[in-house]
């Protein structure tokens, strides 16, 4: 009850915030535009919203002869009835006087606006609409900005400043989608940097069109501006979404869409243009660049105009060119980022960008996108269908109904009664409010319901731990990490890399008779799966798929298999963390291959796995084979060599196998007659200590130098299938110093490698 | 180190950073915004702010769901 309580206590102490707030354009742009006409001059704008440092096209009519302007604090660009007005550095009230030849003469008295003043109030309710609009893009997959710009105009940010601040709060987030898309080859980078092109050409050309406006018009011109561009693309986008949830509700269809080629995709393919044709990996065909340059350019320029550019360009690459919706949407990303980058830069060379309100607004939107993700989860797909389709009405009324009172205030129309202009206002404000409440009520309540699927899930993966007999070590048993091979856990990564530790897992499961755990991870980022999120869903689906196949492949072979997909920031995180609640012996993982600087540089998560599980860890190279052949076993002595060497035995049992038995001594040039004689000593008491537990076929070898490299260069001369080494378990930073023989023989092994843990 | 413990730390951590960051954001505010809205090649001071802040807070606030145990589950519905 309390988790309901809470959503409804914030939205009523934050609406009584904001409604006593005041956010007039009068509170934080000081706009107070005041005129005297002498004999009918007039100006142009009659209300003018200038900032420090802006540039504002003025004009006077009515007047007779030369003219004479003067400013207080301003500069004064041109002459005649049409002339430029630079605004000052600093805010001050401005009085401009114009006196023509007859002796007419008339001032216009405003207040130029520096940026808002951070108070306490607005850094709040800033806060407030950025958790919204994060819960808002979370929760529909795609920008929540269309929200944000008309709350931040509410609040008297000047629309340009809302919308440049907007697409910078966004942009960076879109940054670590593309790295990571860009690696799995879902974006396609040709067709990124043609409409990413033409798109950065769109938002060179919307903030030119932006800034001429407020240029000639004002603030106000600007803020019609959005309005109207608003109101275009909510209608058209609205009834799209009312359509889909309708359709969405009477099919039941809550699977990802399946895709069929649109007749205007198929068409457009199918015409040549010679010269302009371009073959597009994601089409798996050629199509015209001419076709593709105008949906980037109306993409940008919408992006400069309202920061809402994902509205047009994913529908436009899914129903115009063709493309699969899950590489638009991985594709849309390196779009996006080039236009938030190329917008955000243009924006920013302007002086546009007001860094404060960005940042405060991602750090509510950053809190809201995963609640907002987790929500959608479990919504049905009709509901989040209805919340944007709602939301999208809701703010084309707001943004509807203030187009009069601008045209009104701009003298484009007959001015609107006092009156008429404050229930229009009042519309709109409270249309705004609506669309918050709505956004937060709809989408907590669902992420409510969620949240208790998610405390259910987490019960039942939850496995009580099994009551252990008391156990009495034996010499052997006492150190030995393989006394009870009887749980192991495979890690897949759903990659060719992890086919050898996939195949090695079920055969060493079925000899020791034991039971095999079988996961596999999706890394999960809240910031980029808010843009993509058909993307990560069909990874989980992938993922499922892939275990399923695999638990049917260890039943044929006749052994009890669990599977399970996890979700987290960190893969190394997941598999330990799975390790240790099914408490197994055992991980065994394939290896991606990375080596040398890439490796140290970046770190694999097999290596990471090693570092900081409990239990031995078992890596099988891709087509790699455990057969009975040859066990390598490196002992130097410490209890880590000891470890190894009971490993040895239990495994050398199961595979029946003959073992290797190496020391190597490290100090080649001065090599001491008393080092050989204690490596020697060593050698004899490991095989002497293994003859006692078994009748192995042991092979002894004393090496000179580098300890890896000797220990790697013997296994292939041997034709050893799996070296057993112990860990000492360095990890971090100590371990990219040090380095370690473990680690060096993990990454450049052709064979299998166990680690001995415990 | 207890993995749930190495994730608290590094959670901690990264809310420490971000505190910071925010901190100092607000406090020089005025002369952050002077700078960043000078035009020009000052482009680069907004666009290295949003960069850095949206890597740290962002990385924080992931790290703070999941350690209160709310991730993504895709669930097939």
């Amino acid at each position: 009850m309390n988790i309901k309580l809470a959503p409804i206590n914030s939205i009523l102490f934050i609406l009584a915030l904001f409604l006593t707030s005041n956010f007039s354009q009068a509170d934080t742009t000081t706009l107070s535009a005041e005129i005297s006409h002498t004999n009918q001059l007039i100006f142009t704008p009659l209300h003018p919203n200038v900032n420090t440092k802006e540039k504002l096209r003025l004009e006077i009519l009515g007047t007779t002869g030369k003219l004479t302007w003067v400013a207080t604090h301003g500069k004064i660009v041109g002459s005649g009835s049409k002339i430029t007005y630079i605004a000052p550095e600093q805010s001050h009230e401005e009085i401009i006087t114009v006196t023509d030849e007859t002796g007419n003469k008339a001032s216009l008295i405003f207040k130029i606006n520096s940026f808002p003043k951070l108070q306490l109030k607005q850094v709040l309710f800033l806060l407030f609409i950025g958790f919204i609009a994060g819960l808002v893009s979370g929760f529909i997959g795609s920008s929540g900005a269309f929200i944000l710009t008309p709350a931040m105009i509410a609040m008297g940010i000047p629309p340009i400043i809302a919308v440049a601040s907007n697409i910078c709060h966004k942009f960076p987030r879109a940054s670590i989608g593309v790295l990571k898309r860009a690696k799995s080859g879902a974006i396609d980078i040709k067709l990124s940097f043609i409409m990413g092109g033409s798109a950065a050409i769109g938002i060179w050309y919307g903030i030119k069109l932006q800034t001429q406006i407020k240029d000639t018009f004002g603030n106000l011109g600007s803020g019609l501006y959005v309005a109207i561009i608003f109101v275009t693309v909510l209608v058209i986008v609205g009834i799209y979404y009312i359509y889909a949830a309708i359709k969405a509700y009477n099919q039941h269809d809550n699977d990802i869409q399946t895709e069929k080629t649109s007749k205007i995709a198929n068409w457009l393919q199918s015409i040549n243009i010679p010269g302009t044709m371009v073959y597009l990996p994601s089409l798996g065909n050629r199509i015209s660049v001419l076709f593709i340059i105008p949906l980037g350019l109306i993409t940008g320029l919408l992006t400069a105009s309202i920061a809402v550019g994902s509205f047009f360009g994913t529908p436009a690459m899914i129903y115009i060119l063709g493309v699969p919706i899950l590489m638009a949407t991985a594709t849309e990303l390196l779009i996006a980022f080039i236009m938030g980058l190329v917008g955000t830069i243009q924006y920013a060379i302007n002086g546009f960008v007001d860094i404060r309100l960005a940042m405060i607004i991602l750090a509510g939107s950053l809190f809201g996108i995963q609640l907002g993700i987790i929500s959608a989860t479990y919504a049905k797909n009709y509901l989040s269908k209805a919340v944007i389709s709602s939301l999208m009405l809701l703010i084309l009324i707001n943004q509807g109904f203030k187009i009069p009172v601008y045209l009104s205030d701009l003298g484009k129309i007959s001015p609107l009664s006092e009156s008429v202009i404050s229930v229009l206002n009042q519309i709109s404000f409270i249309s705004l409010i609506l669309a918050l409440v709505v956004g937060l009520v709809v989408i907590l309540y669902a992420f409510v319901q969620a949240y208790r699927y998610l405390i259910t899930d987490n019960q039942t993966e939850i496995i009580p731990a099994e009551e252990e007999e008391e156990y009495y070590p034996t010499s052997i048993t006492q150190l030995s990490p393989t006394k009870r091979f009887e749980k192991i856990l495979l890690v897949s990564d759903r990659s060719k890399f992890s086919l050898g530790a996939e195949k090695e897992a079920i055969k060493l499961v079925q000899k020791i008779e034991g039971h095999l755990y079988a996961m596999s991870v999706v890394v999960t980022n809240a910031e980029h799966e808010s843009l993509v999120r058909q993307i990560f869903e069909k990874e989980n689906k992938d993922a499922h798929t892939h275990l399923e196949k695999l638990k049917i492949k260890a039943e044929d072979a006749g052994i009890n298999c669990d599977i399970n997909v996890c979700h987290g920031v960190k893969i190394y995180h997941e598999i330990i963390e799975e390790a240790e609640r099914k408490k197994v012996d055992l991980v065994v993982m394939g290896r991606r291959g990375y080596t040398g600087l890439k490796r140290v540089m970046i770190g694999s998560n097999t290596a990471k796995v090693i570092g900081h599980s409990y239990c031995n860890v078992l890596v099988v190279p891709e087509s790699v084979q455990i057969q009975n052949k040859k066990i390598l076993v490196a002992i130097d002595g410490s209890r880590y060599g000891d470890i190894a060497a009971n490993a040895t035995i239990k495994i050398a049992r199961h595979l029946n196998a003959p073992i290797l038995l190496v020391c190597v001594l490290q100090h080649t040039e001065e090599l001491r007659e008393g080092q050989h004689i204690e490596a020697v000593k060593l050698i004899k008491r490991t095989e002497s200590f293994m003859n006692q537990e078994g009748n192995f076929s042991i092979e002894t070898k004393i090496l000179s130098g580098n300890p890896a490299q000797s220990i790697l260069e013997i296994a292939e001369v041997k034709q050893v299938n799996l070296i057993i080494v112990g860990s000492h378990g360095r990890t971090g930073l100590d371990k990219v110093i040090m380095g370690s023989v473990s680690d060096y023989i993990i990454s450049y092994a052709k064979c299998a490698v166990l680690v001995a843990k415990t | 180190m207890d993995n749930r413990t190495n994730l608290l730390i590094q959670t901690i951590l990264l809310g420490l950073f971000s505190a910071i960051f925010y901190f100092l954001l607000y406090y020089f505010n005025e002369p952050i915004l002077e700078l960043s809205t000078q035009g020009g090649w000052y482009f680069i001071i907004p666009v290295s702010i949003a960069f850095l802040f949206s890597f740290i807070h962002g990385a924080f606030t992931h790290y703070f769901w999941n350690v209160l145990g709310i991730k993504t589950k895709f669930i097939q519905k």
